[in-house]
Parts: C-alpha cells; sequence; structure tokens
C-alpha cells in the first residue's frame, strides 16, 4: 500500500517535472545563449565560457537602437495601459451596476469577445491607412491607439467579472449614504477591486510590451519598439543570434519586476476578498 | 421622526407581481415589522421605501411628501442590510463617518456624531479596525452604528439579525429594541423569524404573496389571527390544525374524523367543514377520559426545561402541545387532552377567514 502510493507520487512529480522542464527550457535556451559566443551558440556547446559580448553590443553599440526600442515600448505600454484601464473600468462598472437592459450588455461583451478572436495582423493594414491619413503613423499616439483598442476586449471582460464581485449591497449602502455615482466608484468600487486593477494592468502591459504585427506596421526607426528591436537582429544575410538572445533576456525584465510586485498585490486582494 | 405612508404600493418585475396594492400608514416613532414566508415581497417592499426599487404603481409618502421619484440619500432614511454591506476597505470610525464626509461635514462634527454613536453601541474600542477584524455581532453594531450617525428620520432594517448565531441574536434582539426606546425613530423592519417580530414590533404586518394578511399588535395578532396562515405563522410551537366538522343541528361542536369533538364557547354560524386552531398550551392532558376530550398517541417528549412540548399524533395528523409540569409519558403512551373552549379559532377550510372569533 504503502509503495504503490510512493510510486504514485513519484509519477505525479515525474508528470509536473516533465511539463517544468517543457515551459522552461526555451526560456533557459535563450538566456543560456545570451550568454555564449557566436561561434559556441552555432557550435551547439553545452559547457561554455560566460561572456558578455552579446549585452555590451545591444546596450552600448553605437549602432544598436535597443535603448530607445525599450524606452519607446515602456511609453506605449503604459500608455496604453492607462487609457485601456480608465476605459475598460468605467465601461465594467456601467454595464454592470448602472442597470442597463440585458441586451446592451450582452451585445457589447459579445462583440468585444468577436474583435478579440479576430487576428491583429488583418486590423494592421486598415490602421495604417487611417493613421496616415490623419497623421498618427510613426507616433507613439498612433500605436497607443492601437495597442488600447486590441487590448480593451480582454481587460473589459476582467473588469467586468472584477466589478461584478463587488457586493450589490455596497452599492445600495453607498447610494442610501448619500453618494453619487462617481462618489460610489471612487470612493467603495475602485478600492475593492484594486487587485483586479493590477491584475488587468500587468496583462494589458505584457501584451502591449510584446505585440509585434501592428507595431512593425505602424512605427519606423525613431518609434520602433522592443519585439521590432529583437526582430531587426535577424538580417537577411547573417542573423546576430547572440545579440538576439541578449535583447530578448533583456527585454524579460519589466514583466518579471511587475509580476513580482503584482503577487503580492493579487495575493492581498485575494485575502481580504475572502473575509465576508 | 417621520410618518410613512404607503398608497395602494404596487410593484412588479415584468410580469410578475410581487406587491399587490398595499396600503400602510406608520405613525411617528412606530416600530413595525414586516413578517411573511421567503418570497412574500416583504424585502422588497422595504428596498421600494428605501428607494432602491422603483415603485410600479401607488405612492410613497415620507412625512406626507410625495417620495416615489425621489433618491435614497434625500429621502431622510437609513437602512441596515442582512448582509450589514460594510465597506470592506475602510475602518469602522470610516464606514460610519462615510455618509458625512460625502455631505461636507466638518471634520470636528464628525468625529464627535461617530464617537457618541460609538458610546451608545459600545464601539469605541473598535474604532480603528476592518471590519475583517471584528466580530459578527461587532459587525452589526458597526453596520447599525453607520445608520444611526445620519440621524435619519426613518430606520430601514432587512433582516439584520439572521447571519447571528442564537446567542447572539437574543442579545442583538434586546439592544436592537433598548436602541429604539432610546432614540424613538420611526423604524420598519423586515423579518422572518417571529420571535423577532412579536419582541420588537409595536405593530406586526403579516405578508403573504404580496397581500397583507393582517396587521396589528403583536398580541393582538396571536389572539386573534384573521386566518389560518396568520395563526399559524405567529407563535412557536405553532397554532396545530385540525380539520373536522360542524354538524347540522350541533352548532357548538366541532367533529373530527374519528367521531370525537371538541367544544365551542359560542354557536358557530358555520356548517359543513372547517379547520380548527388551537395553540398548543390551550390544549391541556387529563387523566380521566371524557365525552369532551380528544385522545392522541404520545409521538416525542422533547423537555426544554422551563416548558416540556410533547409532539402528539391524532390519525395521521401531528401536533404539539407544551406543559409547564413535568410529564412522565412515553412514546407511543395513549393520553386524553381538553381543549380551551375560549382559545378554539375555527376557519373555512380555505383558511381565508376566521369564522368566529373567540379570545
Amino acid at each position: 500500500m504503502n509503495a504503490r502510493l510512493q510510486s504514485a507520487g513519484l509519477l505525479r512529480h515525474a508528470v509536473l517535472v516533465t511539463f517544468a522542464a517543457i515551459v522552461l527550457f526555451p526560456f533557459l535556451w535563450i538566456v543560456m545563449a545570451a550568454f555564449k559566443t557566436q561561434i559556441d551558440l552555432l557550435m551547439g556547446r553545452v559547457f561554455f565560457q560566460p561572456n558578455l559580448t552579446g549585452f555590451v553590443d545591444v546596450i552600448f553599440d553605437k549602432t544598436s537602437d535597443f535603448g530607445r526600442n525599450f524606452m519607446n515600448s515602456m511609453i506605449v505600454g503604459v500608455g496604453s495601459t492607462v487609457l485601456v484601464l480608465v476605459v475598460a473600468t468605467l465601461a465594467a462598472f456601467s454595464l454592470y451596476r448602472l442597470q442597463w437592459p440585458g441586451w446592451v450588455l450582452h451585445s457589447l461583451l459579445g462583440w468585444s469577445v468577436i474583435f478579440h478572436m479576430v487576428p491583429p495582423i488583418t486590423l494592421a493594414g486598415a490602421w495604417y491607412t487611417m493613421m496616415r491619413s490623419v497623421g498618427l503613423d510613426n507616433t507613439y499616439t498612433g500605436l497607443i491607439l492601437a495597442h488600447a483598442t486590441l487590448n480593451l476586449p480582454m481587460a473589459l471582460w476582467m473588469m467586468g467579472v472584477f466589478i461584478r464581485d463587488v457586493p450589490k449591497e455596497l452599492v445600495e449602502a453607498a447610494q442610501i449614504d448619500g453618494a453619487n455615482v462617481p462618489n460610489i466608484l471612487w470612493n467603495v468600487v475602485l478600492p475593492i477591486v484594486r487587485p483586479g486593477i493590477a491584475a488587468t494592468s500587468i496583462l494589458t502591459f505584457v501584451f502591449s510590451w510584446n505585440e509585434f504585427p501592428v507595431a512593425l506596421v505602424l512605427t519606423q526607426r525613431q518609434t520602433a519598439t522592443v519585439p521590432l528591436g529583437i526582430g531587426k537582429y535577424a538580417q537577411e544575410n547573417t542573423i546576430a543570434f547572440t545579440e538576439m538572445a541578449a535583447a530578448s533576456t533583456l527585454s524579460i525584465v519589466p514583466a518579471l519586476i511587475l509580476l513580482v510586485f503584482a503577487q503580492k498585490l493579487i495575493v492581498r486582494g485575494l485575502v481580504s476578498g475572502a473575509v465576508k | 421622526m417621520a410618518t410613512v405612508s404607503l398608497r395602494g404600493v404596487n410593484k412588479s418585475f415584468g410580469r410578475h407581481k410581487v406587491i399587490k396594492d398595499i396600503s400602510l400608514d406608520v405613525e411617528e416613532g412606530e416600530f413595525v415589522v414586516l413578517i411573511g414566508p421567503s418570497g412574500c415581497g416583504k424585502s422588497t417592499l422595504l428596498r421600494m421605501i428605501a428607494g432602491l426599487e422603483t415603485i410600479t404603481t401607488g405612492e410613497l409618502l415620507i412625512d406626507g411628501k410625495r417620495m416615489n421619484d425621489v433618491p435614497p440619500r434625500e429621502r431622510g432614511i437609513s437602512m441596515v442590510f442582512q448582509s450589514y454591506a460594510l465597506y470592506p476597505h475602510m475602518t469602522s470610525e470610516k464606514n460610519m463617518s462615510f455618509s458625512l464626509r460625502i455631505a461636507g461635514v466638518s471634520e470636528k462634527e464628525r468625529t464627535q456624531k461617530v464617537q457618541h454613536a460609538a458610546d451608545i453601541l459600545g464601539l469605541s474600542s473598535y474604532l480603528e479596525r476592518l471590519p475583517r477584524q471584528l466580530s459578527g455581532g461587532q459587525r452589526q453594531r458597526v453596520a447599525m452604528g453607520r445608520a444611526i450617525v445620519r440621524e435619519p428620520s426613518v430606520f430601514l432594517f432587512d433582516e439584520p439579525l439572521s447571519n447571528l448565531d442564537a446567542k447572539l441574536r437574543v442579545k442583538m434582539r434586546a439592544e436592537l429594541k433598548e436602541l429604539h426606546q432610546k432614540l424613538k425613530t420611526t423604524t420598519i423592519y423586515v423579518t422572518h423569524d417571529q420571535v423577532e417580530a412579536m419582541t420588537l414590533a409595536d405593530r406586526i404586518v403579516v405578508l403573504r404573496d404580496g397581500v397583507i394578511e393582517q396587521m396589528g399588535a403583536p398580541l393582538d395578532l396571536y389572539d386573534a389571527p384573521a386566518n389560518a396562515f396568520v395563526g399559524t405563522f405567529l407563535g412557536s410551537p405553532s397554532m396545530n390544525l385540525f380539520d373536522g366538522e360542524i354538524r347540522q343541528g350541533e352548532p357548538d361542536a366541532v367533529y373530527l374524523p374519528d367521531g370525537q369533538h371538541f367544544t365551542l364557547s359560542q354557536r358557530s354560524e358555520h356548517r359543513g367543514q372547517v379547520q380548527v386552531g388551537i395553540r398548543p398550551e390551550n390544549l391541556k392532558l387529563v387523566a380521566q377520559p371524557d365525552p369532551n376530550t380528544i385522545t392522541a398517541e404520545v409521538v416525542v417528549v422533547e423537555p426544554t426545561g422551563s416548558i416540556t412540548e410533547i409532539v402528539l399524533r391524532k390519525g395521521e395528523r401531528d401536533f404539539t402541545i407544551t406543559s409547564s409540569e413535568r410529564l412522565n409519558l412515553r412514546a407511543g403512551e395513549t393520553v386524553s387532552l381538553v381543549a380551551d373552549a375560549n382559545a378554539i379559532k375555527v376557519f373555512k377550510p380555505d383558511d381565508r377567514i376566521l369564522l368566529n372569533e373567540s379570545a
């Protein structure tokens, strides 16, 4: 009996380890590649002398745009996240708490799912023409608007779930206490859904950070974002693998920092929500 | 303090009518309890008074002023919710002073009012705590404190004690009554617990299916229920009902299916099938059977200390009597009972109308 339990435990762990390896291996491979020389990499050496030339090239080389890409991604990521959060929160509050007829709620949410299923690349061409005609191509504003549009459906759904979970009685109690709608939103609903806002922000930011096809169409060198910067290491004749890997490794850092902070917030939110 | 009047009030959700033509006048300082089984519309009615539900037709007047289209915050009411609905991210103090802050009351006055409410409710040492750091009873008090600081002219309570355990409920019930005696604010209180209704109310309004079945002082309703529904709803253990028949030529007796009968204190005008309602305390055990007694089999004996409840079976019907004596009865034993003729209620079988009111 005991032995059977043990072997079941072993099997379970084996499965978990396998999955962890499948998930982590590419990541590990990229990070390792960033510390290899091009020759080590192309020879497929497992053991190698770590060196920083890839990072040095990406960060300090005069011809490298990576610093600017990083900055651009930050501006676009933060800008589109703020825009998405403001719109999604207000929309979700309105949809779920201001007594719209059911068909308004459902058709809006349904439409947003359909929109979310459309591959971004199909929109990119049209957006390019539109942005050009209003002079917003190759600007932060243009890309911020595009990313906000792409991420709004998901944010709307997420904020909808969080706001729907705020007990109705709290809103009613605030109404009786004399609060008007902006008051209720600001003083009662927003403080309660803070963990939800954090989670939604992070996802929105990360999606914007990683978005490639639309950024490719709407930006040029001055406004190019990190994924484009990484892509640029693959040229027609040569692929600068180590630089590419180094840039990829660096690009993970902001998301990692965000996750560390957010985890605390999200866990705290779960705990306070558990108490009635 | 204010009066509250409902004039022919109706409420429909789509085609479903939940409140049907209710009229009710609550006097200044009165404590009115709305009671009824779940789904009878009592909470909906309260929420309509609060302004959380619209009134489909009819009029709501508070202090003589029409309030149908006035937002909740301008009705001069406070409400305590079943779930307390405390703002989870605010301390007790902030919860209680929220309405004052929104109204732009100065900080000094706010502190004063919150402190006053906290003194009344014994909350002074919990003001800095968050709701999740408080016990159920304390949360309940904070919810009441939040209602008090606004100095409303009407208090509305929606089953405020139902989330507390039995012991705490009794304690908070007494505190609520004391609070009302102190503040003398007009109060409308919703509950499904008849003990709460009996102990707290100046006047009880019994609702069923969106209609007022009866209203009046607790003991008046207890002694003279308008129909079998009110009779069985108030009182614990509840009133016993027996099917019987008033025969031609014997207007002062109700015959049970097995031929035994209850004697009435006055003649009934009605003939034919009836229901007889007798409260548990009005059925007494007697040692010797005689033509005026009925017999029944003992099913369960439940001593509670001060009184003993005995569940008996007659035919296929179980009924309950209470006795303050300590009895030595065994299950299966057959006993004889006599009913207090003055306390017997006779209802028409459809339970709507009391036939002879013998109080």
